[in-house]
């Protein structure tokens, strides 16, 4: 028998790293980052350049699927961030490549 | 010269997948649960893997992310190859009061030569309970033993992988060839493709085998075909050597002067280890047992001694209870002569050497002797363990997150 996946997560079970972090992300009239972090925040940084976009659709066959668009930006001060969008949820993330 | 102790009737002390069964005797809450071993080489693969695991789909050397995919509640655990080591060197240490003649194979597999015991424990079957009974001491799990009993090592090693786990199988003596005879050739030590061409020739059982001719095996795989055809047709019937323990190791230095600073002695008693531990004679056996008796300028004496609990050949395990004993009662005097002497000894594998003789190996042991006890101590402080190993999950995967992930480090 299988035990079922849900069971309590002992410590010698395998933890996921690089998990999505949730971002704020203010877009233009295109979808486009224009800038990410809280507005009452100081540390609000805008977006220099978008670098690359690319989309990705997986889990298709487990509804609603798996639909991500991300984007990799060059942000003020010359950082690179890797964002996505959950396209089901149209909520922002940022995520190591 | 000493004399090589060697017994025909041997008994044969199989442990399959022994590094499983070490974990299981040091983390019991494992039993009953799938579990798996990650290869030492490669950590990304499986290695050893309990019967859950094995009933789940899990096989050996298939990757974490295919087990984990078959099995979700696989728990994986960190190989440490030198726990392994010690606890087969305990259990040597145990059979050796049973018998003295003892021939390690590999870990996991002994030989015990049992020429003579019937006078002592009685016949085959009280021989093997009392060697079940001296292995198994300690908290042993002797389930997963499986023992063999006949004349000579081959037929004593095939009878072992025939008995069921946790008991024994007994040829009687005189039936070597007929037992033989019905046995897969998967027993015989052939390379594997040698043993896929047999399989090809029709050739399944040992029996079939030595109904060819002799020299039409040789003709086919060469020596090792010879020696296969013979081992099978029992005609090798190879004793169990066993290799009387060393006489003490003895190391000395005498002073040009009279030293009484503690610093310099136990510094002395260090190199002193080192020198003593590199004797050939100690090759292939592991220190138990050491002391350091020193004579004094006043010409008394003093001595301390130590007895191992795991028994070692890596010079900071041998000298660090001797040196804490020095601190706690050091000589009373000057000292002109210092003697490091090993008085006992234990049995290693070859494997064992390898970790006994290579220094770069013998210095990992001693990293990861500090790493263990550092976790320990974050452990005792944080509540929960806080070292995570990473290992590649799906690192083929367009997502991220799914490439790689955390698996708790024990060192």
């Amino acid at each position: 028998m299988v035990p079922p996946a849900g069971t309590t997560v002992r410590a010698d079970r395998l933890r996921a790293v690089n998990v999505p972090q949730p971002v704020n992300v203010v877009c233009d009239e295109n979808g486009m980052p224009v800038a990410i972090g809280e507005e009452r925040e100081k540390g609000r940084k805008g977006v220099r350049e978008i670098m690359e976009v690319w989309v990705v659709h997986d889990e298709w066959w487990r509804p609603p699927g798996l639909n991500r668009r991300y984007v990799e930006v060059l942000m003020e001060g010359g950082s690179h961030l890797v964002l996505f969008e959950d396209l089901n949820t149209r909520t922002w993330f940022v995520q190591q490549p | 010269m000493t004399r090589a102790l060697s017994s025909r009737s041997a008994a044969c002390l199989w442990v399959p997948a022994w590094p499983l069964h070490c974990e299981t005797l040091r983390r019991p809450e494992l039993v009953g649960t799938p579990h798996a071993l990650l290869a030492p080489e490669d950590g990304r693969r499986l290695w050893h893997l309990s019967r859950e695991a094995r009933r789940d789909g899990a096989k050996t050397k298939m990757t974490v992310s295919q087990a984990i995919g078959l099995c979700p509640a696989l728990a994986l655990l960190e190989p440490d190859p030198v726990f392994y080591d010690e606890q087969f060197a305990h259990l040597l240490r145990r059979l050796i009061n049973v018998s003295p003649v003892i021939e390690p194979a590999e870990l996991g597999r002994v030989y015990v030569g049992v020429d003579g015991l019937e006078r002592l424990y009685g016949g085959p079957e009280e021989q093997l309970a009392v060697i079940v009974e001296a292995g198994g001491r300690e908290g042993g799990k002797t389930d997963d033993y499986r023992l063999g009993y006949a004349t000579g090592k081959f037929p004593a090693w095939v009878a072992a992988t025939r008995a069921r786990p946790g008991e024994a199988l007994v040829v009687p003596k005189g039936d070597e060839a007929e037992f033989l005879a019905t046995q897969p050739i998967a027993v015989l030590p052939l390379e594997r493709d040698d043993l896929d061409r047999l399989r090809q020739l029709g050739l399944n059982t040992l029996g079939q085998l030595v109904a060819l001719p002799e020299e039409a095996l040789t003709a086919q795989l060469g020596n090792p075909g010879r020696a296969a055809w013979r081992l099978a047709a029992g005609q090798v019937l190879d004793p169990v050597v066993g290799k009387p323990a060393p006489e003490p190791i003895m190391q000395g230095l005498s002073y040009p002067a009279p030293v009484a600073d503690s610093g310099m002695l136990a510094h002395t008693m260090s190199v002193l280890i080192e020198h003593a531990l590199r004797n050939p004679r100690r090759t292939g056996w592991r220190v138990v047992s050491a002391r350091v008796r020193a004579a004094l300028e006043q010409g008394g004496s003093w001595m301390i001694d130590t007895v191992l609990k795991d028994p070692s050949a890596d010079r900071e395990r041998i000298a660090a209870p001797l040196r804490a004993k020095l601190e706690m009662t050091p000589p009373t005097g000057a000292v002109e002569r210092i003697v490091v002497e090993f008085t006992d000894f234990v049995r290693g594998t070859d494997e064992l050497q390898l970790f006994a003789r290579d220094a770069a190996a013998a210095a990992r042991a001693g990293r990861v002797g500090a790493l263990r006890s550092a976790a320990r101590e974050m452990v005792a402080r944080m509540r929960r363990t806080m070292l995570y190993r990473i290992v590649e999950v799906q690192p083929w995967s367009r997502l991220p997150e799914r490439r790689y992930a955390l698996i708790a480090y024990e060192p």
